[in-house]
């Protein structure tokens, strides 16, 4: 085999420590055909240097003397591909960053060099020619969850003409804030904020290229990245999306009350319902589980009331199994709050004018239960509000986080109940504050300026007590008086990411949330390629970050997966000897890509070759030693191993 | 009869198991008898060390070697019965790579010999006399074998056609092999193993495997395990999933671990620290963010803590083949 040595000066970045003469020495010509100099490989003379050498020598295997493999190994193997020459047949020796900025003294750095060389001339000579290999990908994206952050997602591959499948449990988009009056930190209408985004989603240039699927559950998922199915599972509306107009003459016909989820059972809905004034899609839908028709009945009051006749509300409406392709999926799910009802002493359930922050936002709220009128249950105008900062947070014995965004929106509710009732007063009790960044402050100034506050610090959520007195008057630690009171609970993990998470094979934290790749690198990959997450699935977070999450995850989308391209697959893998698989499992313990199936009728393990980055943990693993990590098998590893050694007992 | 090829079977630093084993193919000792001239073997037969020395150099047909390399004398044999071999097998763990007696690499030669002729509770020798090469008495010198200070595998003291692992090698396997050389098969290429599978012995094991992540480890007494659900999920460290199969899962199927008696599965050469790897991929510390260094530290000393005994765990039969080599006190 001709093995081939490039030894790059590198300036003198290399040769000023590194002696070539004296490594050529070192090296045995028995496993070195030629040992050549070079001064600048990575410019472009060094380049064509490179190029004329290979098509001169014709070498079998080259190893290159030179920087980090991190700095120029894709530069070189491009010089080979382009001479001709399979580019995985090369080796980099790392004698600069390694060797030469590291070792003072010339013999010592030459010694080392020479080892190392002789490790990657030993290595070089097990590399296989390895080819890449491409398979077709759809461009399309499936978005879950159409809050900020999927929303923004939506509409950002939507306008680069790609096709998004939005996929929304609820019958409404827009997430949480198109149920708050205003938002932190400059107070702005939120619903007013987000309409344009929301229009532009729904009747916009590119809502073509958005499918929206209101009332829908993603069922199944399977395949890998850039080749998705997902089955969606699309809960009936009984109406008709396209021509309904949503002028409402349905809903106040309709003989049904039930509570209102969106006001969390502050008031009643009836059975056909818009949501809430201004809910977008502007259609209604029929909760048949309260429907007299669900039991029995014959009522056609709704459909009877439409002004645009017979076919728009549509009682044989059923649930339907819908199946889409696409490269990627955005996770958007959100969050939800922790139950504040685990800590008995602060009332929630108990006393009727105790409020989760949640709660209090659709009392605020102009399409809330009391059209934004603060007030007491018994319709009483509240004279003192306690708002409880932390509850279930930074505590080991509930949610030991930050939730991050809780003061902030209760400084908000400190100003907006200052606007609306300029005497009432505002206790806040806080186990700390926070207000991190460059609006975030200001708000608490505002908050703090506010002479009806009053900031009190508490150091642990069991030492507060919430009593009942008389006339609807509540006392918080037996000192301060509230007619109301509101529990800021940490964010946690909405109900059904956990099942979610199971359908999508992705993983979660310790808290349930959506687990990142890389808490820094990588916030928004999941660990399974070409799953991405955004918003408060995978952190709690505020609007803005999870619009920016949103971008974030299209980003990689539109990126990653381009349309009429084919997916490249790197050919350094993993692969399965079948004919070695025990199937004993331990491979998928280690795989941090989720690459790696699972044969139940054969009882044998494989590995998928898009979703593998190659790591070789499971070749580690393997007890049985039945995984090969292609360009990097045990052979060429311990001749490596063997090279450096035997050159460093010469010296 | 001349016409028969020869067969020899010779014992070193071993149990007698091997030769038990062989017998265990029952009346297929038959079939040998009927094709082999079954020549040598000191625990069966009256031949002796000399009658092996009068054959030509490659006069035995196939010579099963077991034992370890522990004495003088057990280097000298392996020595001569390479040389009168055409095929020389190393057969068992102990030959094929030094199995029990080979954890005495843990301890020096002195070290061994203090604790059996020394501090051995039921010897009485105030003298301390223990074993030597050579003695000088009145009526001159007396010498024994000398006992090395590590014991060796018999590769690594001679040139071996195959190897047969196994503490013993299972009889239907030595069957398997001694019907191939009867039939004349192809044998595989020199240096390679007979009687094994190319697998690990959960191939060969029908216990349900599910979730493998162990909270906690427990040794065979303090479980009465699952008779359905594999053994190594259940907490017990067995070695299965870095043993070669070959064995039929013997152990597991009557409820105990696989403690790793075929040797590393083809294609692995270093059959503990296989498992000590994998094991890195089973332990389950429980969640890792946020968790402190110390606590972390505290968690997994507290996992590895709970096995004994890591040579005996994991190079039980390995030792003196595998890179660590044993102990260097």
């Amino acid at each position: 085999m001709k093995i081939g040595v490039y030894f790059c000066n590198c300036g003198s970045n290399i040769s000023g420590k590194v002696d070539s003469e004296q490594v050529r020495q070192a090296l045995s010509l028995n496993d070195v055909e030629y040992f050549k100099t070079c001064e600048l490989m990575c410019s472009d003379d060094g380049k064509s240097y490179l190029r004329d050498e290979i098509a001169a020598e014709k070498p079998d295997r080259i190893v290159i003397a030179a920087c980090s493999p991190r700095e120029h190994e894709k530069t070189f193997m491009r010089v080979l591909s382009g001479a001709g020459m399979n580019p995985y047949l090369m080796q980099m020796a790392n004698i600069r960053e390694q060797v030469a900025w590291v070792t003072s003294d010339v013999r010592q750095a030459s010694l080392k060099a020479a080892a190392l060389i002789k490790g990657a001339v030993k290595r070089v000579a097990f590399h296989k020619p390895l080819e890449m290999k491409s398979i077709e990908m759809s461009p399309d994206v499936m978005v879950i969850g159409a809050g900020p952050a999927g929303l923004k997602a939506a509409l950002t591959i939507a306008q680069t003409g790609r096709k998004v499948t939005l996929v929304e449990k609820r019958a409404v988009i827009g997430g949480q804030p198109v149920l708050y009056e205003d938002v932190f930190p400059n107070l702005e209408c939120a619903p007013c904020m987000l309409e344009p985004m929301l229009d532009e989603i729904l009747h916009g240039e590119y809502a073509k290229n958005i499918e929206i699927l209101t009332l829908s559950e993603v069922v199944e998922l399977y395949g890998f990245y850039g080749n998705f199915i997902a089955k969606i599972k699309k809960s009936p509306r009984y109406a008709d999306m396209n021509q309904c107009i949503g002028c409402g003459e349905c809903i106040g016909v309709c003989p049904v009350d039930v509570k209102n989820e969106f006001n969390n059972g502050l008031d009643n809905r009836k059975a056909i319902s818009l949501s809430f004034a201004g809910a977008l899609p502007n259609v209604p839908f029929i909760d048949m589980a309260a429907c007299l028709r669900a039991r029995g009945g014959d009522c056609r009051l709704c459909d009877e009331a439409c002004p645009l006749g017979e076919g728009i509300i549509l009682y044989d409406d059923a649930e339907e199994m819908v199946e889409r392709r696409m490269g990627a999926v955005i996770v958007a799910v959100g969050a939800s709050l922790y139950d504040a009802g685990l800590i008995p002493k602060l009332g929630l359930g108990r006393l009727p004018d105790v409020y989760t922050s949640f709660e209090f936002e659709r009392l605020l709220s102009s399409t809330g239960p009391t059209g934004g009128q603060l007030l007491t249950r018994s319709g009483r105008t509240p004279g003192s509000i306690a708002i409880i900062h932390c509850v279930g947070s930074l505590d080991a014995n509930h949610k030991e986080y930050c939730s991050g965004i809780c003061c902030q929106y209760a400084f908000k509710f400190n100003l907006m109940v200052g606007h609306k009732l300029p005497d009432t007063q505002i206790h806040h009790l806080h186990k700390e504050l926070v207000y991190p960044g460059k609006e975030e402050y200001f708000l608490y100034k505002r908050a703090k300026e506010n002479p009806n506050a009053v900031f009190t610090a508490y150091k642990d959520i069991d030492t507060l007590r919430i009593t009942a007195a008389e006339d609807g008057i509540m006392i918080v630690n037996s000192s301060i008086k509230a007619d109301m009171v509101v529990l800021c609970p940490a964010v946690v993990p909405s109900k059904d990411s956990g099942k979610l998470n199971e359908t999508l094979g992705t993983t979660v934290d310790m808290f349930g949330f959506f687990e990142e790749l890389h808490g820094r690198l990588d916030p928004v990959m999941a660990k399974v390629r070409g799953i991405y997450i955004a918003g408060a699935c995978q952190s709690p977070m505020s609007i803005q970050q999870a619009m920016t999450q949103g971008m974030a995850t299209a980003g990689y989308a539109l990126s990653g997966i381009v349309g009429g391209k084919r997916l490249e697959i790197e050919p350094i893998t993993a692969s399965v000897d079948a004919d070695r698989c025990s199937g004993c499992g331990v491979c998928a313990l280690v795989c941090p890509y989720k690459a790696i199936g699972f044969d139940e009728q054969n009882r044998k393990s494989s590995v998928n070759e898009v979703l593998c980055e190659g790591c070789g943990s499971c070749v580690a693993a393997c007890p049985a030693g039945a995984i090969n990590g292609n360009h990097f098998t045990n052979d060429a590893i311990l001749a490596e191993i063997e090279g450096v050694l035997s050159c460093l007992n010469q010296g | 009869m001349a016409s028969k090829p020869k067969l020899s079977m010779y014992w070193a630093s071993s149990c007698g198991g091997c030769e038990v084993s062989l017998v265990n193919i029952n009346e297929k000792i038959l079939d040998v008898a009927a094709n082999f001239d079954f020549y040598f073997c000191p625990c069966l037969l009256d031949t002796k060390k000399e009658d092996v020395e009068a054959l030509d150099d490659g006069g035995i047909a196939i010579t099963f070697f077991n034992g370890a390399i522990r004495t003088e004398e057990n280097e000298e044999m392996a020595h001569l019965l390479r040389k009168k071999s055409k095929l020389l097998i190393a057969f068992g763990s102990c030959a094929y790579e030094g199995c029990i007696p080979a954890l005495s690499n843990l301890h020096t030669k002195a070290a061994h010999f203090k604790s059996i002729y020394i501090d051995n509770p039921t010897v009485d020798n105030l003298l301390g006399i223990v074993p030597k090469h050579e003695t000088q008495v009145p009526e001159g010198k007396l010498t024994l074998p000398a006992f090395y200070e590590r014991v060796r595998t018999l590769s690594q003291v001679t040139d071996v056609d195959y190897s047969m692992p196994g503490c013993p090698p299972e009889p239907a396997r030595v069957w398997n092999v001694i019907e191939a050389v009867i039939q004349g098969k192809t044998l595989p290429p020199k240096g390679g193993i007979l009687g094994a599978g190319n697998s690990s012995v959960c191939r060969e094991c029908g216990r349900k495997k599910e979730d493998k992540h162990i909270t906690r480890l427990y040794r065979t007494y303090e479980i009465i395990p699952d008779t359905e659900a594999c053994l190594l999920d259940q907490g017990l460290i067995c070695m299965g999933i870095a043993t070669a199969d070959g064995c039929g899962a013997l152990c597991p199927k009557v409820n105990m671990p696989c403690s790793g008696c075929y040797g590393p599965p083809a294609g692995v050469f270093d059959q503990g620290a296989k498992m000590v790897a994998a094991l890195g991929a089973i332990l389950d510390i429980g969640e890792k963010k946020g968790i402190s260094e110390d606590e972390l530290i505290r968690r997994i000393d507290m996992l590895v803590d709970s096995i004994p005994d890591y040579s005996g765990t994991f190079y039980k039969y390995s030792l003196a083949g595998s890179i660590l080599g044993g102990g260097r006190a």
